[in-house]
């Protein structure tokens, strides 16, 4: 009887949950890097219902999207810089037809054309933004903060923030001692980790889901932070400050790319459109805190928003400024090894 | 003696309920961050319930540990019936199967899982999640229950046999009625774990069938939104009604 | 076999469902693990040949040696306090009337459907420094400035215990439902202090739910690496957590796979130990 039971049960829902509407974008992109307004804008004007599931790193979106394969029914993902090229280079995107984009032309050239997709046959800027130093003004004494080399300063003792990124801390350590934060060399990136190693007790915690946290809570003074959280942690903490370090602040940039087994691309080209309209690519600026490429938005800012260096930086704030690249596997098994020595404190 | 007993119970509880109470009071807290109170308000009940993603979320999910609670149940206690009561080839290799299930971290299971789904062409959403929420329930169903039988007296069924029972009828009006306490409670350790399971979702689930734990994770993640606090309650508030209905139905059942 | 089949048609049909589901959904992916363990590590494939034991070759680093003994440790410690809140609670949980029982067993899992990463944070705004428990402290006159309570191990074990002490708690509470009150009494009767009779009686009787409780405990909490992810600033504190780094960010599934099955291949062995010392310590005792 319960057997019975039981094959109705997988019956029922075998039938009850496969409908393939056309009009459905799978949008897949990271955690609350979207307002919902701008949803629910895109649904009115097209008809076309969006939805949106999140990922929390590079590494778990390519590892679902390489994995799944056909059956993953996503229409749109946005991974950021070297990530593009990565997965261009496998074959796993499908090409952008720029004459469904409208606005292209608004993006700002500088970060158009960039080395991870040379003619951007493949991806089209969204946000971009930088991992600088957070200070909690209010709670050091002393010299300011000016250089990640700080960070090692003996007064951070167990004060100090880390992104939980792997390549993020390596990319400062190297940079302290003077190297490319894409470091392929072995032996850099093993002195980079004697480096490291010696940051580690004061190292209070590493933080890559929301960086600002750790400062918020009052459990880190300094460290590691994306400048859209520096700007939103600033909210509710006035004497957060966002620094760019002189060895160069770690660039990115996301874009938005149509994987190969989308089923919607005609709504994904629609929807990348939308957001490039230059009061809409505004309104998410605003809203999140990182900047827009589309320049034509710049104007539609508020002074606050567009006059906040720490998400509009200066040329001057850029200097020594890299963008990661992507390092080949061979390099990111040295990193992976001692990123896990790092971690465990040995 | 009594009283010491029933004070520690109330302190167990109470610490239990602690990080309860902050969540709901927090959920009411104007202020943004939540960690300074910044007066009373339902900004966050609001947001919540504009969220559609989220209230589908929250009937997916809803829908999903029913079912894979019951399915579990099922076939978890016939799992610890066939262990505890027959003799077959192969019982240690099904006890040691279902202890890898208990011990495997959840990660490889979510892997091993998608590896499987992915190899039969089987699409990620309903089906697959709840084949493997089942999965990851089943063995917390079957310690139960085992638990529960070791301490039975074995000759009460031997007794049923011998007066011509059939083993249906035996499992039915002896063993089941033995069984049942631990049954509820193997059907809400189930039900539990599939409400709260993040890991093996993240990995099994497609966008057809997003359901609520997914979701929390991705806003949790991105700093403690106040909006989560207000979903906890929620969900508190929810099964507290479903508790109360169900004392209420067995009280009345009773008269 | 046939024979069987006709005479016991129920339990042929439990030993096939039961069969079936393991075989289909834990056996056969288990072995796509077992491959995995023993196959190359590729860039874009994820897994290729050839085979080889590389991956196994690479746990003997004593980096993971450590990883492993301190994960082993924290879950022991977590284990043992859920052990000691949960023993006397689940006794005393037995003695409620009836009517009563169920509404606190309810009550002892309501908790959970508030989803345990929403707890988890909610702990962390107690632990904080600018958390509530530390202003409590400090407006209590306990404490002059902020005591660090975050991000420390003390704060893991304290999130992995609140998350799994019901684990422990629900088989106690059903050995201890079946704790015959007459047994009890005729223990008393026949002299036995309250001492001797919890250490010879209660004990023994109780066993089985410990021991189920421990495996229900001890076990997720090797693995349960979102816990040392919020409360304990992400550091690798448990064996779950460098798998996860193994499967995700450094896309060495090989290594992965093999760290997993040794870490299942080592709770069955302690498990085994545990049951041979109990038989034996049983044999002396008859």
């Amino acid at each position: 009887m319960k057997k019975l039971a039981l094959a109705g049960l997988l019956a029922l829902s075998l039938t009850g949950c496969s409908s393939d509407d056309p009009q459905v974008l799978n949008l897949y992109n990271w955690s609350e890097y979207m307002p919902q307004e701008v949803l629910t804008r895109f649904e009115e004007e097209t008809g076309v219902k969006v939805v949106y599931t999140t990922y929390d790193s590079n590494e778990a979106m390519y590892a679902r999207l390489k994995l799944l394969d056909e059956s993953a029914a996503y229409d749109l993902a946005v991974p950021s810089t070297y990530y593009v090229s990565k997965m261009r280079n496998e074959g796993l995107l499908l090409p952008i037809d720029h004459s469904k984009i409208s606005g292209f032309d608004q993006l700002d050239p500088e970060l158009t054309g960039l080395n991870i997709d040379p003619e951007n046959q493949y991806s089209v800027p969204y946000l971009w933004g930088t991992t600088g130093i957070g200070v909690d003004t209010a709670d050091i004494e002393g010299e300011p903060v000016t250089a990640w080399e700080d960070l090692w300063d003996e007064r951070f003792k167990g004060r100090v923030n880390l992104t939980n990124d792997m390549r993020e801390v390596f990319h400062m350590g190297l940079r302290v001692l003077g190297y490319s934060g894409n470091s392929t060399d072995p032996q850099q990136i093993e002195e980079a980790y004697e480096k490291l190693t010696e940051l580690m007790p004061s190292v209070r915690t590493f933080n890559s889901d929301a960086p600002r946290m750790p400062f918020l809570e009052g459990e880190a003074d300094v460290g590691m932070i994306w400048n859209g959280e520096a700007v939103m942690g600033k909210g509710s903490m006035e004497a957060l400050e966002y620094v760019y370090p002189k060895e160069g602040v770690i660039a990115w940039l996301d874009s938005f790319v149509i994987p190969k087994n989308a089923k919607n691309p005609e709504a994904a080209h629609q929807f990348i459109s939308f957001v490039l309209q230059p009061e809409i690519a505004a309104l998410i600026s605003e809203d999140i805190g990182y900047a827009t490429p589309v320049l034509s938005a710049r104007e539609l800012l508020g002074d606050e928003v567009a006059g906040d260096r720490a998400s509009y930086p200066t040329p001057e704030d850029m200097v020594n400024a890299e963008f990661q690249t992507d390092i080949g596997d061979e390099a990111l098994q040295v990193y992976a090894k001692y990123w896990e020595k790092l971690k465990s404190g040995l | 003696m009594r009283w010491l007993s029933r004070s520690y119970l109330a302190l167990v509880y109470l610490l239990l309920y602690v990080p309860i109470v902050v969540l709901i009071v927090f959920s009411f807290n104007d202020s943004r961050t939540g960690f300074n109170w910044g007066g009373f308000s339902l900004r966050w009940y609001e947001s919540l319930f504009n969220n559609h993603a989220m209230v589908q979320a929250m009937w997916n999910s809803l829908w999903l540990a029913l079912t894979a609670a019951t399915v579990s149940t099922c076939i978890g206690a016939l799992t610890a019936l066939a262990l505890h009561r027959y003799r077959f080839r192969g019982k240690k290799v099904l006890n040691g199967m279902l202890f890898v299930v208990m011990m495997s971290p959840e990660i490889v299971l979510a892997i091993s899982l998608l590896g499987l789904f992915l190899l039969l062409g089987l699409k990620l959403g309903y089906v697959s999640l709840l084949l493997a929420h089942v999965t990851f329930c089943l063995p917390f169903v079957v310690i139960t229950v085992m638990a529960r039988l070791s301490g039975f007296d074995e000759r009460l069924p031997e007794a049923a046999r011998d007066l011509g029972a059939s083993d249906f009828t035996m499992t039915r009006t002896v063993l089941i009625p033995v069984i049942m306490p631990a049954l509820m409670a193997g059907w809400l350790l189930g039900f539990t774990l599939s409400m709260d399971d993040v890991v093996v979702s993240t990995f099994v689930s497609g966008p057809s069938y997003e359901i609520l734990p997914l979701r929390i994770y991705s806003m949790v993640r991105v700093g403690l939104k106040p909006e989560v606090n207000a979903l906890g309650t929620l969900l508190l508030v929810f099964s507290l009604v479903m508790l109360m209905l169900s004392q209420w139905i067995l009280s009345r059942s009773k008269q | 076999m046939m024979l069987s089949i006709k005479q016991q048609p129920f339990r042929a049909a439990v030993l096939v469902l039961v069969w079936g589901w393991l075989l289909f959904l834990v056996l056969a992916p288990n072995m796509l693990v077992v491959g995995a363990s023993v196959m190359t590590r590729n860039p874009s494939t994820f897994i290729s040949f050839p085979l080889n034991l590389d991956a196994y070759r690479q746990l003997f680093n004593p980096l993971y040696l450590e990883v492993f003994l301190h994960s082993l440790y924290m879950a022991a410690i977590t284990t043992l306090i859920c052990l000691l809140i949960g023993y006397p609670f689940a006794w005393a949980l037995s003695r409620v009337d009836k009517r009563r029982q169920m509404l606190l067993i309810f009550l002892l899992i309501v908790p959970f459907w508030t989803n345990s990463l929403v707890r988890t944070y909610a702990l962390k705004l107690i632990l904080a420094t600018n958390g509530l428990l530390n202003s409590a402290l400090i407006s209590l006159g306990v404490l002059d400035e902020p005591a660090q309570l975050l991000y420390t191990e003390g704060a893991v074990i304290v999130g992995l215990v609140y998350l799994l002490l019901p684990f422990m708690v629900l088989p106690l509470y059903s050995v201890f439902e079946d704790l015959r009150q007459d047994v009890l009494l005729a223990s008393h009767d026949l002299g036995a202090g309250r001492l001797a009779t919890f250490k010879n009686i209660i004990v023994p009787l109780t066993l089985p739910g410990v021991l189920a409780g421990v495996m229900l405990v001890l076990l997720p909490a090797m693995g349960l690496f979102f816990v040392p992810d919020i409360l304990g600033g992400s550091r690798n504190l448990l064996v779950g957590n460098v798998i996860k780094n193994q499967f995700l960010d450094a896309r060495n599934w090989p290594f992965g796979a093999a760290a997993s099955i040794v870490l299942t291949l080592t709770m069955a062995l302690l498990m085994f130990a545990h049951r041979l010392s109990k038989r034996r310590l049983g044999e002396e005792g008859a």
